[in-house]
C-alpha cells in the first residue's frame, strides 16, 4: 500500500472514490491494520518487565518507514471514546523484527493506564512516524548512557543496535531505578553483556542509595569528558546534569531526552497571566475575569466567533499549553494540544493558543 | 394558538440550573457508547452508499434500481442528518478524532460546511425563532407565523413549499445569502458574487459526483445511474425538509421579536428554545433517520450533546416542562406535519394577521 496516491488520483473531481479516510474505513473492515494513511500496528507479544512496566512487541503495516535507535513515536489509541496520544521511545533496535514499546504505568496517567488496561495480543493501535534526534553518533566514539526509570527505553534500543553494528563498542551504562525489582530490562541487559563485551553496567538504586546527585553520578565514570553522553530521565535530573556538563565545557557531547513535560498547575482564579497567541505572534494578559474571547478582543485580536454563549463551537481554538477553566462546567483543561471554546474558557495559567 | 406563559424569575433560574445540571451529567458520562454509536452510523451509511451505488451501476432491472435508490437515499439521509448535522454541531469534538471535528467536517450535499456552521450553528441556534434574525423562519420564502407581514407571493406558498421540499438541499445551500432581497439590486448582486463562492464550489463538486463521475463509471448504464442519483437526492430532500419543518413550524411553536429577547439569561434562552421547537414521536429507526431532529426540543436545548442521547433525557426535559407549565410540543409525525401544512395554507391568506399576538414570556421577563 502506498503512502500517497499519485497526483492524478488525488484530483478533487474523483471524490469520493479517492476519499482516503473512507477507503481506510473499508480496508479496516477487512483487516484492522490495513490503511492508506495511518501506520497501524498489531500487538504480537506482551512482556511484563517489572510490576508496573510492560513491553509490547508490535507488527506495523507497510507504511512504517523504520527508525533509528533512540527515536520515539506518537502512540494513539482510543480510550472511553476519546483519542489519546503520547510519545514513547522505541526500545527495539531497527534490526529487530517488529517494534517494541516499553511503557510504565504512571500513577494517575490516563494514557499509560489505558495502554496497560486495553492493549493485549491482537490489539491494533496507531503510530506516528519515528522522530527525534536523540540518536547514536556515527563513528567509534566511546559512550556514556544514563537512563533513569523508564528513561532506559531509548538506551535499550541503542544497546541492542550496538550489539549488532559495533559489538566492540566502549559503553558505560548507568541505570537508575528505585528498587531492584523496578529495574526495567534487568535480565536483558545482563544477558547483553556477552554480546557487548565493552559494556560496563553501573546500577543505582535510589531507594537504597538515595536520590541520585549529578556530581556523584559522574564521578563514577573517570573518562566522562571523552564520552558522547546520552541522558534520558526526569526533566530535573537532565537539567542538573546539563549544568554540570556545561560547567566543565562538555556541552557538545551532552544529549538528553525527557518526556515528562513540565506539569502546569492551575493558578488561583484572578491571577494575571500572559497569553501567547502563536499565529498572530502577539502576547496579551488577562486576569481571568473575562473569557479568553473577550480578553483577546480587548488586546486587539479578532478571533472567529459565533454565538458567544458556548453553543456553536465557532470560536474553537487549539490550546498548545497551559490551564483553562470552562466557565459553564467548571471543568479544568490542563493537557497540551486541546481544542477549547474561547467564549466560555478563562485562563488559569499562562497559555499558548493557536490564535 | 400561541401559548401564554408567565414564569417567575425564580422559576426561570431554576430551569437554568436544572438544565445545566442535566447537560453536565451527560457530558460527564460521554464515552465508549457515544463513540460506538457514531462509528456504527458511519459504517451503516457507508455500507448503504456502496450497496446503493453498486445496485444502480451494475443492476439492470427496475427492482434493483428501486433498491439502489432506496439504499443510496438512506445513505444520504444518514450522512446528512445523523452524521453531518450532528458532527458539525460539535457533538463529537470531545473524541479528538480529526475526522469528526465540527470545524472541519463537510457533508454530502450542496450546502458548504462553513456556510452551514455560520447560518445554522451560529445564527439559527442563537437566534432561534427571532423574527428578522433567524433565517429559518420561513427560509425567506414562506410565511410560517402571523407576525411575518403578508405579501402577495405568500398566496402561492403551498406551491412554493412543494418546490422547496423537492429542491431542499439547494434551498439550504443558499438560504443564508438572502437571495430574495439581494437579487434585485446591483449592490445586492455584487455582494452575492462575493459570498457565493464557497456554495458554488461545493455545488459543483456535488453535481460532478452524482451526475458526471458515477454515471460515467457506469458506461452504458449511465442514464440509470444518473436518474437513480437524482431520485436519491430528491428523496433525501423531501425527507429532510419534512422533518425540519416539523421542528419549528407546527401549531404551538412561537416566534419572538428582537426586543422580547433583550437581556436574555441562559434560563430565558432555554425557555425560548423549548417554546420554539416541537418533537415528533417515533421508534428508534425513525429517530436515527431524522438525525434525532424528532427530538428538536432536546436538540435546541443541548445542540452539542450527542443526538442519540436525546431520547434518554427527553423524560427529564418533559418533567421539567410540566412542572413549570411549559407546553412540551410533541405528537405523531402525521399530526405534526399535518399541522405545518395547515398553517402554510392558513397563512397564505392575509387576514389571520395579529389574531393571537398575546404577550409572550420573554416580553414579561424583560419587564420583570
Amino acid at each position: 500500500m502506498s503512502a500517497a496516491l499519485p497526483a492524478l488520483l488525488r484530483s478533487p473531481w474523483l471524490h469520493p472514490l479517492n476519499d482516503t479516510a473512507a477507503l481506510d474505513d473499508l480496508l479496516a473492515r477487512i483487516r484492522p491494520t490495513w490503511s492508506l494513511r495511518d501506520i497501524r500496528a498489531e500487538v504480537t507479544r506482551v512482556v511484563d518487565e517489572t510490576p508496573d512496566t510492560r513491553s509490547y512487541w508490535l507488527a506495523p503495516n507497510r507504511l512504517w518507514r523504520g527508525h533509528q535507535a533512540g527515536q520515539h513515536v506518537q502512540l494513539s489509541l482510543e480510550h472511553r471514546g476519546r483519542r489519546l496520544s503520547r510519545a514513547y521511545s522505541l526500545s527495539s533496535a531497527p534490526s529487530d523484527s517488529g517494534l517494541r514499546l516499553t511503557i510504565k504505568r504512571q500513577p494517575g496517567g490516563r494514557m499509560s493506564g489505558a495502554v496497560h488496561a486495553q492493549l493485549a495480543v491482537g490489539s491494533v493501535l496507531t503510530l506516528g512516524p519515528a522522530s527525534g534526534d536523540f540518536v547514536l553518533p556515527e563513528g567509534p566514539a566511546p559512550l556514556f548512557l544514563l537512563g533513569a526509570g523508564s528513561g532506559i527505553t531509548p538506551l535499550m534500543a541503542m544497546l541492542r543496535t550496538l550489539a549488532v553494528t559495533r559489538p566492540q563498542a566502549d559503553v558505560v551504562l548507568l541505570q537508575i531505578s528505585r528498587r531492584a525489582e523496578d529495574t526495567i530490562f534487568r535480565a536483558e541487559l545482563d544477558a547483553l553483556r556477552s554480546r557487548l563485551p565493552g559494556l560496563r553496567l553501573i546500577r543505582h538504586l535510589s531507594a537504597e542509595q538515595g536520590r541520585p546527585q549529578a556530581e556523584a553520578l559522574i564521578a563514577a565514570v573517570a573518562d566522562l569528558g571523552a564520552r558522547e553522553s546520552f541522558i534520558c530521565g526526569p526533566d530535573a535530573l537532565a537539567r542538573s546534569l546539563r549544568q554540570v556538563y556545561a560547567a566543565r565545557g562538555w556541552s557538545a557531547r551532552f544529549h538528553s531526552e525527557s518526556f515528562t513535560g513540565l506539569s502546569v498547575e492551575a493558578l488561583p482564579a484572578g491571577e494575571t497571566v500572559t497569553v501567547q497567541a502563536a499565529k498572530s505572534e502577539q502576547l496579551f494578559t488577562t486576569d481571568g475575569s473575562d473569557s479568553l474571547l473577550v480578553a483577546a478582543e480587548k488586546a486587539g485580536l479578532s478571533p472567529k466567533y459565533g454565538c458567544r454563549i458556548g453553543i456553536c463551537h465557532s470560536c474553537k481554538c487549539v490550546k498548545r499549553s497551559g490551564v483553562v477553566e470552562n466557565l459553564l462546567t467548571g471543568e479544568i483543561s490542563d493537557r497540551p494540544d486541546q481544542p477549547i471554546q474561547l467564549c466560555i474558557s478563562r485562563a488559569r495559567s499562562a497559555l499558548a493558543l493557536d490564535l | 394558538m400561541r401559548p401564554t406563559l408567565s414564569l417567575s424569575r425564580a422559576q426561570i433560574d431554576e430551569i437554568e440550573r436544572e438544565f445545566d445540571a442535566l447537560r453536565n451529567q451527560v457530558l460527564a458520562d460521554l464515552g465508549e457508547r457515544d463513540a460506538q454509536h457514531i462509528r456504527r452510523t458511519l459504517k451503516l451509511a457507508q455500507s448503504c452508499a456502496i450497496a446503493g451505488r453498486g445496485l444502480l451501476m451494475f443492476g439492470f432491472t427496475p427492482v434493483s434500481w428501486a433498491l439502489g435508490v432506496a439504499a443510496l437515499s438512506t445513505a444520504k439521509i444518514l450522512e446528512n442528518m445523523e452524521i453531518g448535522h450532528n458532527v458539525m454541531h460539535g457533538q463529537y469534538d470531545w473524541m479528538d478524532d480529526p475526522r469528526l471535528q465540527s470545524q472541519t467536517y463537510d457533508w454530502d450535499n450542496v450546502c458548504d460546511g462553513e456556510d452551514w456552521r455560520q447560518s445554522h450553528n451560529v445564527t439559527h441556534h442563537t437566534w432561534t425563532n427571532v423574527l428578522g434574525k433567524d433565517p429559518d423562519v420561513g427560509y425567506g420564502v414562506l410565511r410560517v407565523s402571523e407576525s411575518q407581514g403578508w405579501r402577495p407571493r405568500y398566496f402561492f406558498q403551498p406551491v412554493w413549499n412543494g418546490l422547496l421540499s423537492l429542491w431542499f438541499q439547494w434551498g439550504v445551500g443558499v438560504h443564508q445569502m438572502d437571495l430574495a432581497n439581494r437579487l434585485y439590486t446591483a449592490e445586492g448582486r455584487a455582494e452575492l458574487k462575493k459570498t457565493s463562492a464557497p456554495f458554488l464550489r461545493k455545488a459543483r463538486k456535488q453535481l460532478v459526483k452524482d451526475y458526471v463521475l458515477f454515471p460515467a463509471l457506469a458506461l452504458w448504464n449511465a442514464p440509470r445511474v444518473l436518474l437513480g442519483n437524482l431520485a436519491a437526492n430528491g428523496i433525501r430532500n423531501v425527507w429532510s425538509n419534512v422533518i425540519i419543518f416539523c421542528g419549528h413550524f407546527p401549531e404551538g411553536t412561537r416566534v419572538y421579536t428582537e426586543a422580547e429577547i433583550a437581556n436574555e439569561t441562559r434560563g430565558d434562552w432555554y425557555v425560548r428554545q423549548m417554546q420554539g421547537s416541537a418533537n415528533i414521536e417515533g421508534g428508534r429507526w425513525f429517530h436515527l433517520l431524522s438525525g434525532h431532529l424528532s427530538h428538536q426540543i432536546e436538540h435546541h436545548l443541548f445542540p452539542d450533546l450527542p443526538a442519540h442521547r436525546y431520547p434518554e433525557i427527553a423524560a427529564k426535559v418533559r418533567e421539567v416542562c410540566e412542572r413549570h407549565g411549559i407546553p412540551y410540543n410533541t405528537g405523531s409525525f402525521g399530526r405534526q406535519y399535518g399541522s405545518v401544512v395547515k398553517r402554510l395554507f392558513k397563512l397564505a391568506l392575509p387576514r389571520s394577521r395579529d389574531r393571537d399576538a398575546g404577550p409572550g414570556p420573554a416580553r414579561e421577563l424583560a419587564a420583570a
